[in-house]
């Protein structure tokens, strides 16, 4: 008995704690939260890290926390869990979806991004064109489909009038389009296809770039919202409007995406 | 006489909540299974490679990894010699690494530009990345600690007597293990290899590193479940709960069987 009544206590005071903090909470529910959360394509990664440094240098006492994660998995985190303010997606399906889901306001298209060839770099396998990749014996990875790098790059290969062979030469479909560039850095395949922006600068000496002709190329084109919900709605607008005006156009074209229009 | 005692009120309730720790995401899988769609997901050509793979996946990973832990087992259980705390620690290693680190780590040792493997590729051509064996080296890799653990406690808590005893009346050592040693220790050959087995049965973050996501070759059923989150998340959680319901039945069927401890 003496067992459960102090158990008792104990919830009784956590529970108390608990009020006492929810209290707090919207006592100050009239200021603004100093703080966002960021939801963002997974291809964003070295370039959103940026740009948060930069909007937090910019609004002093302004946190930007990130998220990165393939962009399907982001839409069902959020339409399940609701914690992001902004989201960043690397197609318009997954931005649509939320949209008819949680809902979301203040949707611009923000940057574009193509798909490039990267080879180890001794390239093994002799990959001059989109066309090689067709080869018998090219050990070909792509993103899983439903990933959009990895329905792009199919696409991209339908293009080409190559899906069938090319198809036939994956050995891989990794998680996400850091999956791909990890796999041919280490040189473990032949060849993969991924967003221009993903090699950086650190990653460029670890692989060779092989460009894909515009014609047929697949452009991904990159939605920024706010999250309806959202408990820091001006400080999420504010964020939206520092990707899409000129410091974020700047910076995200500096780590290889091209600007919208 | 024995009277059967009932645990502490406080007790109790924490262990409720241990329960309910891994009981409510079970119910959760449950729930939000599209069973109108249960049959036709876990009849699908993938669903079905899938679970087969698994299972051979995870069956070879038990039986190459109790190839080389027992003897493992045996010499850290058994014998004395330099660096042997070093050696326990570097075996229990798998277990806490992070499983993509794991991956990383084999390719780095495996793949055709790797330690070992590089040499081998380039003298052989032999590649095992992207295959069927490079699934079973990662899930052996992550699971085989388990093993090593189960049957060194097994060994350590033998009675050696009946060994010796065995020894004094002219039985060979091999005879020895064979007869004696090795029956003796059945119950715990059986709950190590069950955990390595359910270990390897689950096996994501190495396996996808190292060998890569391809149906038929290497896509597990964790793997299914992964791509199929991409584009189905009702399949994904029906595939879950089959990987979840095959390893129950394989645990509660075998552990039951050999550790009763009534």
């Amino acid at each position: 008995m003496k067992h459960l009544t102090r158990l008792g206590l104990t919830v009784l005071m956590l529970s108390a704690a608990g009020c006492a903090s929810s209290g707090g909470q919207s006592a100050e529910g009239g200021d603004q939260h100093r703080e966002i959360t960021v939801f963002a394509a997974s291809s964003l990664t070295a370039a959103f890290t940026q740009i948060g440094k930069d909007f937090e240098a910019a609004n002093p006492g302004v946190t930007v926390t990130f998220n990165f994660g393939p962009s399907d998995g982001l839409a069902g985190q959020i339409e399940s869990e609701g914690v992001a303010d902004v989201f960043a997606s690397a197609s318009a399906t997954w931005m649509d979806d939320l949209a008819s889901s949680t809902g979301v306001s203040d949707r611009t298209d923000f940057a574009k991004n193509k798909l490039v060839i990267i080879t180890p770099p001794d390239d093994p396998a002799g990959i001059g064109s989109i066309h090689d990749l067709a080869r018998q014996g090219v050990q070909l990875i792509l993103a899983a489909e439903g990933v959009p790098v990895g329905d792009y790059a199919r696409q991209a290969l339908e293009n080409a009038g190559i899906a069938k062979a090319a198809n036939g030469n994956v050995v891989s479909n990794e998680q996400d389009d850091a999956g791909v560039v990890a796999k041919i850095a280490s040189g473990e395949a032949d060849a993969g296809i991924v967003y221009a922006s993903d090699v950086t600068e650190a990653v460029a000496p670890t692989v060779r770039a092989v460009a894909i002709p515009d014609d047929l190329n697949v452009i991904a084109t990159y939605p920024i919202a706010v999250v309806d919900g959202s408990r820091s709605i001006d400080l999420a607008h504010a964020f939206v409007r520092y990707v899409s005006g000129s410091e974020g156009q700047a910076r995200l074209q500096s780590f290889g995406f091209l600007p919208p229009a | 006489m024995t009277r059967r005692r009932s645990a502490p009120v406080a007790l109790t309730l924490l262990a409720v909540l241990g329960v309910a720790l891994v009981v409510l995401p079970l119910i959760g899988l449950i729930v939000r299974t599209p069973w109108s769609r249960a049959g036709e997901i876990l009849g699908s050509e993938t669903a079905r490679t899938a679970l087969r793979l698994s299972l051979i996946v995870a069956t070879a990973s038990a039986l190459l990894g109790s190839l080389v832990g027992f003897p493992l087992a045996w010499a850290l259980a058994r014998s004395e010699f330099r660096g042997k705390a070093l050696v326990r620690a570097l075996v229990v290693l798998p277990l806490v690494m992070p499983p993509v680190v794991g991956g990383v780590a084999l390719l780095s040792a495996f793949g055709r530009r790797g330690l070992v493997g590089g040499p081998v590729y380039d003298a052989f051509g032999v590649q095992i990345t992207f295959t069927v064996w490079a699934a079973v080296l990662a899930s052996t890799f992550v699971s085989f600690p388990l093993l090593v653990l189960a049957l060194e406690v097994g060994l350590r808590s033998l009675d050696r007597r009946l060994e010796d005893a065995a020894s004094t009346m002219g039985a060979s050592r091999w005879y020895v293990l064979r007869r004696v040693t090795l029956p003796l220790l059945g119950p715990q050959i059986a709950a190590g290899l069950v955990l390595a087995w359910a270990r390897a049965l689950g096996e994501f973050g190495a396996t996808i590193t190292f060998a890569g996501n391809l149906a038929g070759h290497t896509q597990t059923l964790p793997l299914a479940v992964f791509e199929d989150l991409q584009t189905d998340p009702g399949g994904a959680i029906a595939l879950s709960l089959l990987l979840v319901t095959v390893s129950l039945i394989v645990i509660v069927t075998l552990r039951g069987r050999f550790l009763q401890t009534s």
